[in-house]
């Protein structure tokens, strides 16, 4: 390309080249920006030290964050920025943040929504999806749930291909729930399948039981000696991808739980 | 009354006596009147049941009077006939002693008594009958009010959204008692409110320190240069994050169905949440070697608010799972009236009566809450459905009367 570029000043048509410079790379920008797997969170939460650590940990999953601290500040920066997924907190100090999904959809702004409440009131709840947020998740959450949730609003509302996600020899469609491993299909459990997906969206990141416990039972199960049956489903999972083809990507972290690693 | 009844009869039946006696007496002194200075009987008409006799003697006798009650026999009746005499022995002027007995019969007066008594009987009877109905009917309408205030205290539910909303009435008196019922009443309320406001806004405040102890905890796991010592720090502190937030949870739910926050009703199938409810423990059942039998009618219905349902039957499905046995079953048998949840498990370590109570818990469980079957009981009392709970040959059986 830079060849290509050359050529062109060499041929002494400055006035051309810089226009076709430019152009090349406003394709070049466009292109990032269409395809960029960077996803851009807005994260709206009054409490310094809850959104700081929300920020430290969706950036080590490679994210791109801004974080506002009141509703007017998230309302400036979601009009002026084009953010992929907003996590809001609706008790804010300066006014309800369930107004900033309001005037989003009232300015017909595109992006996705998930809801983070301390109030698991049901009508909250109930509002909050009626008036066109994604998702809903109480505190207190797990860093692996909110990471789960944040890409799985993100699949839903791009459609440029990502209903697929691939990760080296495996393949997972998520629009008909199908597992592929070396573009051979083979057959998961629902809470296998939900399992994947969850080391999917937390890659590299110790996951606990506790979360997947949450994650595969919900919230309102109360469970205890569910570890076991978190420990039977991994090795499951595990033993059906190696016998399918695939590499044994989970790791068991001691104390903690697992960790799906990439290398 | 009746005291006073028998004492009047007692008083007419002497005033009747007296008034016989004084008429013998002075019928005596007449007779007297005429004996003494003239030493001659006087003639007298005999009545019946009125006989005079007069005997004159010749010798001096001491002075003597008796009034007498006897019986003479009626030949004509053939019946003995009461009688009333007078004996009375005296000296004429001329020194001769004479002897004077009059007889006075007092059978009618003895029926006048009967009829006296008999009437007063039914007099005072009547009165009292009348007496006790007057004092039935005025004491009626007089503690009307008070008897609906104690309908209305009665039924004071210091969860119910009302307040103790007593009538006025117009006796000062129950006015009082009403105003301070009311007043103790409304400061209950107020407690109560704010007890549950409190313990609702201390369960809200608490989940975001929460959330920033787990995203720390969760951020610090992260880290690569971690030795085993930070792990295990890490780790309890997880543990205890967990346990802290899942016991908010639930008092924050229990709060919740008190302040009636789930008070949309719907008609929900027991049947369909069963299933749903199973299928989220199908792979532990299959692990724990479960067997689950279902037999249950499909008109099942019950009307109350969809996600309570859930939490009532996740919450009873949850306890048969985990306090099930390698190889044991479950079994849910609905009815139209009742749903009865049997379960295999060891027996219980602690009284069976405290169940449902609040933080009550197995102690072989340490990690358990100990709010799961207090939550049920929650839901189940605020839609009038009864739980009972029995174990026998190592069986547990819930018995849901949801109807």
């Amino acid at each position: 390309m830079q060849d290509d570029n050359k050529n062109i000043i060499n041929q002494q048509n400055l006035s051309f080249s810089v226009i076709f410079i430019c152009f090349k790379l406003y394709i070049r920008f466009s292109i990032f920006v269409l395809y960029s797997t960077d996803v851009k969170l807005l994260i709206v939460e009054d409490d310094r030290s809850l959104s700081r650590s929300i920020n430290d940990y969706l950036r080590l999953e490679g994210h791109i964050c801004e974080v506002a601290l009141t509703l007017n500040d998230a309302e400036q920066k979601a009009g002026v920025n084009k953010y992929d997924c907003i996590i809001l907190d609706i008790g804010l100090p300066d006014g309800n943040g369930l107004d900033l999904i309001r005037e989003m959809k009232s300015k017909k702004l595109t992006g996705g929504i998930l809801i983070l409440s301390a109030k698991s009131s049901l009508d909250d709840k109930l509002v909050g999806l009626n008036i066109g947020a994604d998702d809903y998740l109480t505190k207190p959450f797990h860093f692996a749930e909110l990471s789960a949730r944040i890409n799985s609003i993100y699949r839903r509302n791009n459609l440029l291909g990502l209903n697929e996600i691939t990760f080296n020899e495996i393949r997972i469609n998520t629009e008909d729930n199908q597992v592929y491993v070396n573009e051979k299909l083979f057959v998961l459990t629902k809470k296998e399948y939900d399992l994947l997906l969850f080391f999917m969206a937390n890659r590299n990141r110790i996951i606990t039981k506790e979360s997947i416990v949450e994650h595969l039972w919900g919230d309102n199960v109360i469970l205890t000696d569910s570890f076991d049956f978190v420990y039977t489903h991994v090795k499951n999972l595990r033993k059906k991808i190696v016998a399918a083809g695939g590499r044994n990507y989970i790791k068991c972290i001691y104390g903690f739980g697992y960790k799906f690693i990439e290398s | 009354m009746v005291a006073g009844g028998a004492l009047l009869y007692l008083t007419i039946k002497k005033v009747i006596y007296k008034q016989i006696d004084n008429s013998l007496i002075t019928e005596k002194t007449i007779i007297e009147d005429q004996l003494k200075p003239t030493d001659t009987i006087p003639d007298f008409e005999a009545t019946f049941g009125h006989q005079i006799e007069v005997k004159l003697l010749n010798y001096r006798v001491k002075n003597y009077q008796a009034i007498k009650d006897t019986d003479i026999y009626d030949a004509v009746t053939d019946s003995y006939i009461p009688f009333r005499f007078i004996y009375s022995k005296g000296n004429t002027f001329q020194k001769k002693g004479y002897v004077i007995t009059i007889f006075q019969t007092i059978s009618e007066k003895n029926e006048l008594l009967q009829d006296v008594g008999l009437y007063m009987f039914f007099l005072f009877f009547s009165l009292l009958l009348i007496s006790i109905l007057i004092n039935y009917l005025i004491a009626r309408k007089l503690w009307q009010p008070f008897y609906d205030s104690v309908r209305i205290a009665g039924r004071f539910d210091i969860q119910s959204d009302k307040p103790l909303d007593l009538p006025a009435t117009d006796i000062k008196e129950f006015n009082q008692l009403n105003e301070v019922f009311d007043n103790m009443t409304s400061k209950m309320r107020n407690d109560y409110l704010n007890l549950k406001e409190f313990s609702e806004n201390a369960s809200h405040e608490i989940q975001t320190p929460l959330a920033i102890i787990r995203s720390k905890s969760d951020l610090l796991m992260q880290q690569k240069n971690l030795n085993k010592d930070s792990i295990n720090l890490v780790k309890s502190i997880n543990e205890a994050t967990t346990r802290l937030f899942k016991l908010n949870q639930g008092l924050l739910l229990i709060s919740k169905i008190e302040n009636q926050v789930f008070h949309e009703k719907k008609t929900v199938s027991l049947k369909e949440i069963i299933l749903a409810g199973l299928d989220n423990y199908k792979e532990i059942m299959l692990l724990k070697n479960i067997k689950v039998d279902i037999d249950a009618v499909d008109e099942a219905m019950v009307e109350m608010n969809d996600v309570l349902s859930e939490v009532l039957i996740s919450n009873l499905l949850s306890n048969a799972v985990r306090f099930n046995i390698n190889g044991g079953f479950i079994r849910c048998h609905i009815d139209h009236k009742f749903l009865i949840l049997t379960n295999t498990g060891p027996p219980l370590s602690t009284n069976p009566d405290d169940l449902f109570i609040r933080f009550h818990k197995n102690s072989e469980n340490p990690q358990s809450v100990g709010l799961g079957l207090s939550i049920v009981k929650k839901i189940t009392d605020s839609y009038g459905m009864n739980i009972t709970y029995s174990f026998h040959d190592n069986i547990h059986e819930l018995i849901l009367q949801y109807r």
